[in-house]
């Protein structure tokens, strides 16, 4: 029993420790994708499944500036069944997603925004699957 | 028997959940020295989360830095607060605001690739950070080895700003936005000290005007936070001080014209453009109060 009692305790702990260390260095391995963008802020998104329509998600808020591109980068984590969906409106209007019309998910997209303001953004995942993922946001330098 | 297991399990449960909200920390759970006025029962005008929220916000002071060196604005160290008068610097309140300024400066150094600067920015920010107990977000010697070999800028860059990300993350998820919203007040104050002292020459219809008017909308946010915290006299002043900059914006314009958003290929990346579009009107005798209020205030807040 008490050896029970310890490897309860341990697997609490190192799951504990590792999810945080997970998603960090999950963001730093995606980062390496944005090529020559400018890192800004990034995103951490964990769901679990779920069978609600339309599927669960988390939202974020960011304000974007005028003549500025952006670049959004979507990274999922491994073991996970869930693939991230990254949608970005204004208010309530879709602008752009990294879902395109025949469903495929891209990796990253791109974002030029020519009016300055706050900016929804709202990950989940395909189908409601539980998934972790990471998004980054930075910005194009365009020479 | 189960009753001993279900005890241990709980006792296990709660040493997990400290040993989680204690990453990264020694000790450091104790708050600053902000007075204890600000943290009595009173309730706060806003919710942590909606404050979160705000904080994100705010924009990165690195894109303001980009958009000074993209419409060949020459780097100018003038523009750079003084580090000799750090370790001056008596209470928290006064520490957090100037990490926020050093911060803007050194997105400002990394932008134009001026590493060695950024050596002695990074000394004062460890020095402040340390005092603040957040140095831990901070890893020194990776940036010291990037910054002195000039090696791989862009991960200098990205360390550099991802490890102010975590630190107010961290300080939000600790109820700590106090001290966060006094670092994302220096942030802002330095960035748009930068940008209006470029504006000062700069020719009418210039890309920092018009970002310089865009602000209106973020005053009100900063107002909004700052204002949660006004029964200390500190934050009272600092409130004052962002009344007068936003009396100087009441007539500056935002104007929005609609459109439908279109999609086009750069690089071989997708990209959405949207063409709804934001116009500015300025004119020179309103940009000319913004830049002198702008500098009364950021030359305050490094002199306090």
């Amino acid at each position: 029993m008490k050896r029970i009692i310890f490897y309860i305790i341990l697997t609490l702990f190192l799951f504990n420790n590792n999810t945080y260390a997970q998603s960090d260095e999950l963001v730093n391995v995606c980062a390496l994708d944005i090529g020559n963008a400018t890192y800004l802020k990034d995103f951490k998104v964990k769901l679990q499944q779920s069978n609600v329509k339309p599927p669960p998600c988390t939202k974020f808020s960011v304000v974007l500036n005028k003549g500025t591109i952006y670049q959004f980068n979507v990274c999922d984590a491994a073991g996970y069944e869930g693939k991230a969906i990254l949608k970005l409106l204004d208010h309530s209007k879709l602008l752009g997603s990294n879902k395109k019309g025949d469903g495929t998910l891209m990796k990253a997209f791109g974002f030029q925004c020519q009016k300055t303001g706050v900016y929804n953004i709202q990950i989940s995942f395909n189908n409601g699957k539980q998934g972790a993922a990471v998004a980054i946001l930075s910005f194009m330098n365009v020479k | 028997m189960f009753r001993k297991l279900f005890y241990l399990i709980f006792v296990s449960l709660i040493i997990v959940s400290c040993n989680s909200s204690n990453k990264n920390e020694e000790n450091i759970s104790e708050d600053i020295e902000i007075p204890d006025s600000i943290f009595d029962d009173k309730p706060l005008i806003i919710s942590e989360e909606a404050m979160s929220d705000i904080i994100e916000n705010i924009s990165s002071p690195v894109e303001m830095a980009a958009l000074l060196k993209e419409t060949g604005v020459p780097f100018s160290k003038k523009y750079l607060c003084d580090v000799k008068r750090i370790d001056k610097l008596n209470t928290n309140f006064k520490r957090a605001l100037n990490l926020g300024i050093l911060s803007s400066d050194m997105g400002y150094l990394n932008m134009y690739d001026k590493t060695g600067s950024v050596m002695s920015s990074m000394s004062a920010i460890k020095s402040l950070t340390d005092d603040l107990r957040i140095g831990q977000f901070f890893d020194f010697e990776t940036i010291k080895r990037l910054a002195i070999n000039h090696e791989n800028l862009d991960s200098l860059m990205y360390i550099s700003v991802s490890s102010f990300n975590n630190m107010d993350s961290y300080l939000r998820e600790t109820n700590r936005s106090d001290v966060s919203s006094l670092i994302v007040v220096g942030t802002w104050v330095e960035g748009m000290y930068f940008a209006t002292q470029v504006a000062k020459t700069a020719p009418e219809g210039h890309k920092i005007i018009e970002r310089i008017g865009e602000q209106k909308l973020i005053l009100n946010d900063i107002l909004l936070i700052l204002k949660n915290y006004q029964n200390d006299k500190h934050f009272y002043d600092l409130v004052q001080d962002f009344e007068s900059i936003k009396e100087k914006y009441n007539d500056v314009k935002i104007t929005y014209t609609v459109g439908d958003p279109e999609s086009r290929e750069i690089n071989g990346m997708l990209i959405i453009v949207t063409n709804d579009e934001s116009h500015v009107e300025i004119s020179k005798e309103q940009l000319t109060e913004i830049v002198k209020i702008i500098e009364k205030v950021r030359n305050k807040l490094i002199n306090l």
